[in-house]
Order: structure tokens, then C-alpha cells, then sequence
């Protein structure tokens, strides 16, 4: 993070008329992942169409409605796909109330670059709105946008940026579990203290002193919000994104700058929204979701038949029920559109048909007895008659034969033809792209979508489509989803349908664990540890290192009082996780299959090296129970071992670490379990503390 | 070429007023009332009359029906834009007939004879050039727009006539119209206001705020109170979206339970509505008499799991059928339900029904 202090205080031009200046926003048409792989192989991700509308005008859609008067589109992977589609679009209509700007560039690997690239072009003059653009919205951020202003003036600067958050108890449809987060805020300034994904974290620790710091009386922790992907931005966040070359993403930020707040002295306040609604379609199941949602209307007057995106013919007529037709529909006789319906035009459905909370695009043909519940059907499909199709995703151009039957949470790219009479399991994705084509490519460092410019049709060997895969007369690959097989730690965020689908996926694989473990997954290394276990690691590695490299008890005392300030462990804790690491330290070193003999052999000399490390922590009586507490746990655990214990109380005591009084008390305690009584009744035992009573009577007689 | 610089900002116009009317009302209603929806499309067509590009009456007529098709389609729930295109529509066929010196108004009643030899060839009639139709034109409109300004106040006027003293007056929801009429009334006389709450946008509580600030006796109830309280009232009077056709209403969710109560204790209901609202659409045209907007007042976002297990929907909008009715107040004064298909061939064309 070089130059940090660098351009902080670059003159802003003309504060004043700031509020004359029009409005404007930085839209980000690349998600600079490959959640949506396959899919977005063929397509880019903003112009997946969402309730037959591309995703990129419901973005558009909604910066125009809260007064945007500029925006700058920001596209990299398909770029030409997304401005010929911006082209056409009434967005760059002469009238348009928004100016569009399309700019690209297949430099573009993250958030970061792109605001770099702001801050280069120097595109942004005034307060900027950044969205994504695949988060479908119907927020009015004017008030947002006022008190950000506010807040600004106020404060010369300080604040930098206001997220746009939503309420949303846990539990919601539209909360997607990748993307629950924990916002630790004052509640009077709305300022932003701390901010953390919570992705299955078990375990979260706040950095309460830098919410006492702050000097509030209020601050509330929140777990009820939905990050909508809209934030209000100052200039000084495309400069911030400049001096700090290793942001990638609006998570590094927000990180970065609350890490930093002392130093940078710029702030994050948060704006919550109670009507409005703001989501992100950031995964196939949000994809569900929020498709879902258009069509029952929460997200009005942004609905489909408000034909928003002006395009010819695309006028839907809403009728009971949230059935929407547009005009050329044909249904054939005994078919029923029950509920949350909307079919594209010039659709023909054939006879005896249900569908149910689907959305099905222009010019499909489907068949007779076909039953459809929460499919998404792009354009020009065909289903053949007999079909059924739950909670999936069917791209252009595919074609499903007779009989075939696909299982929830299913996806088929462009161009696959499927079938006949065959049932795909649950969570099958196929493509007409090989799985193999993509590993080639994944030397790439990037989560980009755009990293197969260069794929070449002649550099890929002819395969054969497998017909148990996709039938007799099938054509297509299945899709080898990335996240099966990586053990990446970023496996989690790049499952097409999000984490839940993939909990589905897992269990059939693994062998069924207890609830709640699937986020151990594959992955069982890092991620899951919370602080004790990494500090106690870390201890581990630090006596280890002190042992070979002969470091002074003093700089070991050091070490581990900077590692207890790290990861914010109690002296308590401390103690009690030093005594335990000594103690399995010759398990570590040797084996845990060591005798006795060998065990006390090993451990002595260590205890009796370290002895001015325990002295340094154990002080007082308390400590001393603490500690022999401690003792008695690691012993439990390793019945065999009982023995040594005795041989490790002799000589903590010949080393002045424990006294005679504390051992007494520890042993007089009224102990818990069996296992402790039988402890406590072991032979050895028994005679040392018979030794220490008889050493303390004599040593009262001397008197 | 100033010419294209003026159409440019003409369409400009145009979009900004459409986007605008495609985003009124995430709410119930409208944000804005439908008077001032009424003047600004008026007053937009009337500068679509003086800076489009048009030779003849035929010409003009074309224009305004496309952009009106447009308009009404932004926002086919506010049906006042329609009703706007249709009078202005009428003001120039009136003129063009004026112009060409034959009486239009005077053989206005039709007859068989008269649809048989004349049927067909009425636009042909259109293409003759007058220079100063234009102006009588954007005269005429503006006519309507004085009218427009005035409709309220002419309604108010008449609610001394109305409303008697110690008498107890039931209302719904939020309508600026009939807001404007009891206050009128208080100023002369001592009456009792009941306003139904109105949910789930609960407007009725602006309605009774704004009236006790006029030193009106007002009482809130909740809409499931509405017959139990009806026994009390002498009047039921309230304000619609739309009158429609066969003199029935399109007016705010709730309005057929307080009619009906009002139909079961024989008390009269009389309605508020201005000229304007009155719309040449019947009942049974489903696709957009209905307005659904957001479920979210019904069942906050933030409810959680049974989200995603119940269908809510919100809808707008009720249709009161005309038996329910006793009188319609407007701007001409008092008519019965029976009287509207009348005041509609008046004010349209029936050529223009169909936009």
C-alpha cells in the first residue's frame, strides 16, 4: 500500500455548485467472476435476460428513476454484445433522460481497475452512484443521496461512501447465504464501524475497541440487512482505489478503509431501506429469486408489463394471478397457467399443459402434457411433448425431447439438445462448451469472465457427447463445475447456484456428516479455525522455532504477548492454551504413540527451559489453579499418559511455577467426572501429595 | 434548423412526461392528483398543436392520437391522459367544422340516415387547409385548461347545497376533490366527518389530519368498522379515480364495501368527480382496469421466511357498480349515474373512443 498519504488532498474543484451538477453513476456490466459459467461463455452476464428483460435495463432502468443523468458503463468480457445491445436500447435514444457512455477495455480484472480507470479518465466530477450491473432495484436513493451530501459538508470530506442495505431478516428468499454480512454500526451517525461477510463463519469477533473508540453511547451490530450492491460514492473513492493498488473489490474497500480509519481519517456510513427493494442477481438462485419477485411485483413500477426497457412488441397484458402474455401467445386446450406466469411472444404451448411461477422468452414451442414449475426458458427453446421441468434454467436455442425430465436446479446452456426419455439428477449442468476446454484456461490468476478470448474451435479435440449423459439423440457436455473438484478457498463463491445448491450437491458425495458441517467441506484447512485454534498454532510454531533456533525465554514471553493482542486471546486463555502446547509438545515432535518413559523424558527438560515463560504468566493463585486445570484436561485426554502427570507436577514444583498450595487446592476441588476421581486416585498421584503434606508439616515443624 | 430543434425538445418533453407517468405512484393513487395530470397533458398536447409539423385537421389528429396512444399506454391506469386526448381531439374537429362553416354541434344528433351517407368518408373531410386553425385550435385548448383550473372550486361551490348542518358525513380514503368540499362547507356550517382509514395505505389519516386542521369534527375508523358506524351517517360522500362509462367507479380499494354499507342503510352516496375523470371505458376491459402494485404494504419485505410460501397481492383499485350511486357532483353540476352516457357523447367524439 505505497503512497498512501499520496493524493489525499488533491483540490476538489468548486465545491459549491456541486448540487447543480447532474448525477452520475458507474455501472459495472462484468461481475469479474464466473459464477454464471457456463452461461455466460456465450453471453455476458448483463444481458442475461431476467423476466424476458435484460438484466444491464433493469440497472438502467433504475439509475434513470432516481435521477441519473450520466452514466458510464463499464463492460469487459463480451463488450461488443453489450454496447451493440446498449445501442439499440432506448437508452441512447436522442431523449434519454441518461446519458450513457460505454466504455471497455479488456484490462479490466476487477472492481478496482475500473475505478482506477475512473480515476484516470477523471470521468466522475461530483458524487457518483456505484452499481453492478446485474442488481435489479427500485430504491429512491435521493434521500440516501442527500444525507450523504449532508454528511460531507459537515465533515469536510470524511465520509466517503453510503451503502445501500436493506432489510432483510435472516432467512429471506432473498438473502443468499454467500452473501450474508455483518454490519457493526453507530447507531445515531449510521457510520459503518465494522463490516464482515458472514460465509458460514461460525465464529465472528468484533473489534470492540474501535466501536468504543468512536465515543457513541449507541452502536448496534446487524445481522438483518441485505447489501444491495448500490453505493453512493465520493470522487475521493476512485483516488482511494489509485493509492491502494491492491484493492480488487468494493469488500477490500471497505475493509481497507475501516482497517485504515485512523490513519486515511475517512469513513462509511450505511443508509437502510425500508420499501424499496435492491437485490443482486449474483447466483442462480438469486437469479430464481429475484425473477420471482419481479413477477409478483415487489419490485413496482418496474414490472413486466410496464415494458420499461421500451422495446417494440414486448408489451405484456397482467391478468389474474400474475399472468402476463404478451401478444402471439398461444395456449393450447386444457393447459393452465396457474400462478406467477409470463410468456414472451409468440409462444406456442400445446395442449394439457401446467405451468407455474415460470418465465418462458419468445418464440418457444412447447409440447403437449408438459409441466413446467419455477423453469426459466430463455428464447426460441423447444419442448417436446411430456416433459417436466422443475427449478431450472433453460438457455436459447436448447432443445428438450420427448419424455425428459429435469430435477431441480438443473441448467442448459445455449444450443444443447437434451433427450429422449431421460431424468437428469439434480444439479446437472450442460453445456455445449467441454469442461476440458475451460481447464486449459484456468492457469488464469483472474476470476474474470473474459479469459478465453483466445479460445480456438481447431485447438480442441472432437469429443463424443456421452448419451448417458444427455440422452440417445442429445448434443452437449456436461459441465464439470469447478467447484467440485477445487479445493480453492473461493469454492463457496463460485457455484452457479450459490451455496445452498451446492450443500444439495455434497451430500449425496460425501458421507453424511452432521448439520452444519458442509462448510468444512473439502476445504478442512484454514477457514474454519477460529482465533484460539490459530493461537494456539501459533504458539506452537513459536516454542518450536525458540527450541531450534535457541531464542531466549524473554523474546519467546514476547512473541506470544504480541500473538495474544493479534487475535485478542484473554491472559486466561493464554495460560491455559501455553500449558497445553507444552504438554503435547513431545506428541508433536515424537509421535503419539511415545511411552510414558519416553513422554516425561522429552517433556522435563522442555519444562524446565520454558520455566521462566510459565513463570511469566502464572503469578498469581488463580493462575496456578488455571494452569493445573489445564493440566488435568490435556492428562484426561490421554489416559496412558497418567503417569507422567506426576513426574510434571514434581518438577513444576521443583521449578517454583506451582506451589504447594495451589496443587493442595487443585486436588482437594470437587471434581466433576469419573475420569477426573479416577485421576485423582491414581497411585502416583496419591503418594506426591502425600510427599507435599508431609514436606509442608515438616517444613511447619522446623518453625 | 430551428425547426428540428423545436421537435427535438418536443419529444424530449414528451419522454420526460411519460417516464414521469410510468413512475407516479408506487403508492396507491397517484402521487400527484389527477387535475394536475389532466392540465399538464393538456397543456403538453397543446404544444404538441403548436410546434408539431401539420398542414390539415387530419394531419394534427393523427399526431395526437399516436402520441395519446403512447401516453395512455405509459400508465394505462390513469385514465384522466386518455380523457385529455379525446377532449382535445373533439376541440378540433369542432373547429375544423367551424372553420369550413358548416354547424357540426347542430346535426351532432345521430341518425340512421345519417351514419349511412356519411359513414366512411368523414376523415376525407379533414385534409381541407384553414390558416387559422391553428390558433382557434390552441384557443379552444386553452378554454379547456381554464376549465381544468377551475373544476375544483366549481364542485366546492356546491356543497352548501349538500351538506346540512349537524350532519354526519362518512368519507374514504384521500381525495383532494372532496378534501376541497367539506372545507368549503365548514366554513359556513358545523358538521361531523367520519374518514374511513383506508388500508393498507392508510391515506384517510392525511385526509383527517388536513380536515381537523380546518377545525372540522373528524373521526378516523378502521375500514372493517365502516358498517357498524353507517347507521350514524347521514351522507356518504366521496371521490374517485375514474367514472366509467356506465356510470359506475374505478375508485380506491375499500369503495364497494362503504357503498354497499351505504346501499344497506340507505344512505345516499354521493360522488366528487370532475368532468375530467369521466372515461369512455367500461368495466370489462380486464387488462387495465386492475392495478397491482407492490405487495409490500400487505406484507413488509422484511417478514422473512413465509415469503416464499405465500402469494400477496395489492391491488388498487375497486370497481363500484353505478346502482350504489346516488348522485355525481362535477364541475356542470349535480348528475344521476343514469345521466353519464350522456355527458360522454358530449364531451367525446365516439369516433375517439378508441384512441
Amino acid at each position: 500500500m505505497a503512497g498512501k498519504a499520496g493524493r489525499q488532498s488533491r483540490p476538489r474543484k468548486a465545491d459549491k455548485d456541486e448540487e447543480e451538477k447532474p448525477l452520475q453513476a458507474v455501472l459495472v456490466a462484468d461481475s469479474f467472476n464466473r459464477r454464471f459459467f457456463p452461461i455466460t461463455k456465450d453471453q455476458p452476464r448483463a444481458l442475461l435476460p431476467l423476466a424476458n428483460v435484460s438484466m444491464i435495463d433493469y440497472t438502467l432502468e433504475f439509475l434513470t428513476s432516481t435521477g441519473v443523468q450520466e452514466t458510464f458503463v463499464f463492460c469487459c468480457w463480451m463488450a461488443s454484445k453489450i454496447k451493440e445491445h446498449l445501442q439499440k436500447s432506448k437508452w441512447c435514444r436522442p431523449t434519454s433522460p441518461n446519458v450513457v457512455h460505454v466504455i471497455t477495455s479488456d484490462l479490466y480484472r476487477s472492481l478496482g481497475d475500473v475505478l482506477r480507470d475512473v480515476d484516470a479518465k477523471a470521468l466522475v466530477r461530483s458524487d457518483f452512484l456505484l452499481v453492478y450491473g446485474d442488481v435489479v432495484s427500485n430504491i429512491d436513493v435521493s434521500q440516501a443521496l442527500q444525507e450523504h451530501k449532508q454528511r460531507r459538508s459537515m465533515d469536510k470530506n470524511v465520509s466517503v461512501m453510503t451503502m445501500i442495505f436493506k432489510e432483510s431478516p435472516p432467512g429471506h428468499k432473498t438473502r443468499c447465504e454467500d452473501d450474508d454480512i455483518i454490519v457493526a454500526m453507530d447507531g445515531k451517525s449510521k457510520r459503518i464501524l465494522h463490516y464482515q461477510r458472514a460465509q458460514a463463519l461460525k465464529k465472528l469477533h468484533f473489534p470492540m475497541v474501535r466501536c468504543l473508540e468512536v465515543g457513541s453511547d449507541e452502536f448496534e451490530i446487524r445481522f438483518d440487512l441485505l447489501d444491495c450492491h448500490i453505493s453512493i460514492c465520493s470522487p475521493q473513492v476512485a483516488e482511494l482505489f489509485t493509492d491502494n493498488f491492491d484493492y480488487q473489490t468494493k469488500n477490500d474497500f471497505v475493509r481497507g478503509l475501516l482497517v485504515n480509519e485512523e490513519i486515511l481519517g475517512n469513513q462509511i456510513h450505511m443508509h437502510v431501506t425500508r420499501d424499496g427493494y435492491g437485490a443482486r442477481v449474483s447466483n442462480l438462485l438469486m437469479y430464481d429469486t429475484v425473477s420471482s419477485d419481479t413477477i409478483r411485483r415487489w419490485i413496482y413500477p418496474i414490472t413486466p408489463e410496464a415494458n420499461f426497457a421500451d422495446q417494440e412488441g414486448q408489451s405484456c397484458t397482467h391478468s389474474r394471478h400474475n399472468v402476463y402474455r404478451e401478444p402471439g401467445v398461444s395456449l393450447g386446450h386444457g393447459s393452465q397457467m396457474e400462478e406467477n406466469v409470463l410468456i414472451g411472444r409468440n409462444t406456442v404451448i400445446g395442449a394439457n399443459c401446467t405451468i407455474s411461477n415460470t418465465v418462458i422468452g419468445a418464440n418457444c414451442v412447447i409440447g403437449d402434457n408438459v409441466t413446467l414449475d419455477r423453469a426459466y426458458i430463455w428464447n426460441r427453446v423447444h419442448i417436446a411433448d411430456n416433459v417436466k421441468v422443475k427449478q431450472s434454467v433453460i438457455c436459447d436455442n436448447v432443445e428438450v425431447k420427448h419424455g425428459v425430465v429435469l430435477s431441480e436446479q438443473c441448467v442448459l446452456a445455449y444450443n444443447v439438445v437434451v433427450g429422449p426419455d431421460i431424468t437428469l439428477p439434480e444439479g446437472t449442468v450442460l453445456s455445449m462448451h467441454h469442461p476440458d476446454e475451460e481447464d486449459d484456461e484456468d492457469e488464469d490468476e483472474f476470476l474474470s469472465d473474459d479469459n478465453d478470448v483466445g479460445y480456438s474451435k481447431d485447438k480442441t479435440k472432437q469429443k463424443v457427447f456421452n448419451p448417458a449423459e444427455v440422452g440417445s439423440e442429445g448434443k452437449g457436455y456436461r459441465w464439470k463445475s469447478s467447484s467440485l473438484d477445487d479445493t480453492e478457498e473461493d469454492e463457496l463463491a463460485e457455484c452457479i447456484w450459490g451455496e445452498i445448491c451446492l450443500m444439495i450437491l455434497m451430500e449425496p458425495e460425501s458421507e453424511p456428516e452432521p448439520e452444519g458441517s458442509h462448510d468444512l467441506g473439502s476445504h478442512p484447512a484454514s477457514p474454519e479455525l477460529d482465533d484460539v485454534k490459530v493461537f494456539q498454532n501459533e504458539v506452537h510454531g513459536t516454542l518450536q522455532r525458540g527450541l531450534d533456533e535457541n531464542i531466549s525465554c524473554d523474546n519467546l514471553v514476547l512473541e506470544i504477548n504480541s500473538l495474544k493482542y493479534a487475535y485478542n486471546i484473554s491472559l486466561k486463555e493464554v495460560m491455559q492454551i501455553l500449558m497445553r502446547v507444552v504438554l503435547e509438545f513431545p506428541f508433536q515432535q515424537q509421535g503419539a504413540q511415545i511411552s510414558t518413559a519416553q513422554y516425561s523424558s522429552h517433556l522435563l527438560p522442555l519444562l524446565k527451559k520454558w520455566a521462566p515463560v510459565f513463570k511469566n504468566y502464572v503469578k498469581r493463585p488463580q493462575d496456578q489453579l488455571d494452569c493445573l486445570a489445564s493440566m488435568e484436561e490435556v492428562f484426561l485426554e490421554c489416559e496412558t499418559h497418567w503417569a507422567a502427570l506426576v513426574k510434571v507436577l514434581m518438577s513444576m514444583y521443583q521449578l517454583e511455577i506451582l506451589e504447594e498450595e495451589g496443587i493442595m487446592h487443585w486436588f482437594n476441588q470437587g471434581s466433576t467426572t469419573d475420569k477426573s476421581q479416577q485421576l485423582r486416585r491414581n497411585q502416583g498421584l496419591l503418594k506426591f501429595i502425600k510427599w507435599l503434606q508431609e514436606a509442608e508439616e515438616s517444613s511447619e515443624g522446623d518453625e | 434548423m430551428p425547426g428540428a430543434d423545436k421537435e427535438t425538445e418536443l419529444s424530449e418533453r414528451i419522454e420526460a412526461f411519460l417516464s414521469e407517468l410510468k413512475r407516479c405512484g408506487s403508492g396507491a393513487g397517484s402521487l400527484r392528483g389527477s387535475a394536475e395530470t389532466a392540465r399538464e397533458t393538456t397543456s403538453l398536447l397543446r404544444r404538441i398543436t403548436a410546434q408539431a409539423r401539420w398542414s390539415n385537421a387530419g394531419d394534427l389528429m393523427e399526431i395526437i392520437r399516436k402520441e395519446g396512444r403512447r401516453m395512455t399506454a405509459g400508465q394505462p391506469s390513469e385514465t384522466t391522459v386518455g380523457n385529455m386526448v379525446r377532449r382535445v381531439l373533439k376541440i378540433i374537429r369542432e373547429e375544423y367544422a367551424r372553420s369550413r362553416g358548416s354547424t357540426e354541434e347542430a346535426d351532432q344528433q345521430e341518425s340512421l340516415h345519417k351514419l349511412l351517407t356519411s359513414g366512411g368518408s368523414s376523415e376525407d373531410n379533414f385534409r381541407q387547409h384553414f390558416t387559422h386553425l391553428k390558433a382557434n385550435v390552441i384557443e379552444a385548448i386553452n378554454e379547456l385548461l381554464t376549465e381544468l383550473e377551475g373544476t375544483t372550486d366549481n364542485i366546492s361551490m356546491q356543497a352548501l347545497e349538500h351538506i346540512h348542518s349537524n350532519e354526519v358525513i362518512m368519507t374514504i380514503g384521500r381525495s383532494r376533490t372532496v378534501e376541497a368540499f367539506l372545507k368549503d362547507a365548514a366554513r359556513k356550517r358545523k358538521f361531523h366527518v367520519i374518514v374511513a382509514e383506508c388500508a393498507p395505505f392508510c391515506q384517510g389519516h392525511e385526509m383527517a389530519t388536513s380536515l381537523s386542521k380546518e377545525d372540522i369534527e373528524t373521526t378516523v375508523i378502521p375500514d372493517a368498522a365502516i358498517f357498524a358506524v353507517m347507521s350514524r351517517v347521514n351522507k356518504v360522500i366521496i371521490g374517485t379515480q375514474t367514472v366509467l362509462a356506465n356510470g359506475g367507479l374505478r375508485a380506491v380499494n375499500g369503495t364497494h364495501t362503504l357503498a354497499l354499507a351505504a346501499k344497506h342503510h340507505s344512505t345516499p352516496l354521493i360522488v366528487c368527480a370532475p368532468m375530467f375523470k369521466l372515461s369512455p371505458q367500461f368495466p370489462n376491459e380486464e387488462d387495465t382496469f386492475h392495478k397491482f402494485v407492490s405487495p409490500h404494504e400487505v406484507l413488509p419485505f422484511t417478514e422473512g421466511e413465509i415469503l416464499s410460501k405465500v402469494n400477496a397481492h395489492c391491488p388498487v383499485f375497486d370497481y363500484v357498480p353505478p346502482e350504489l350511486i346516488t348522485l355525481f357532483i362535477s364541475n356542470i353540476g349535480g348528475n344521476a349515474p343514469s345521466y353519464i352516457y350522456r355527458l360522454m357523447s358530449e364531451l367525446y367524439h365516439p369516433e375517439d373512443h378508441e384512441l
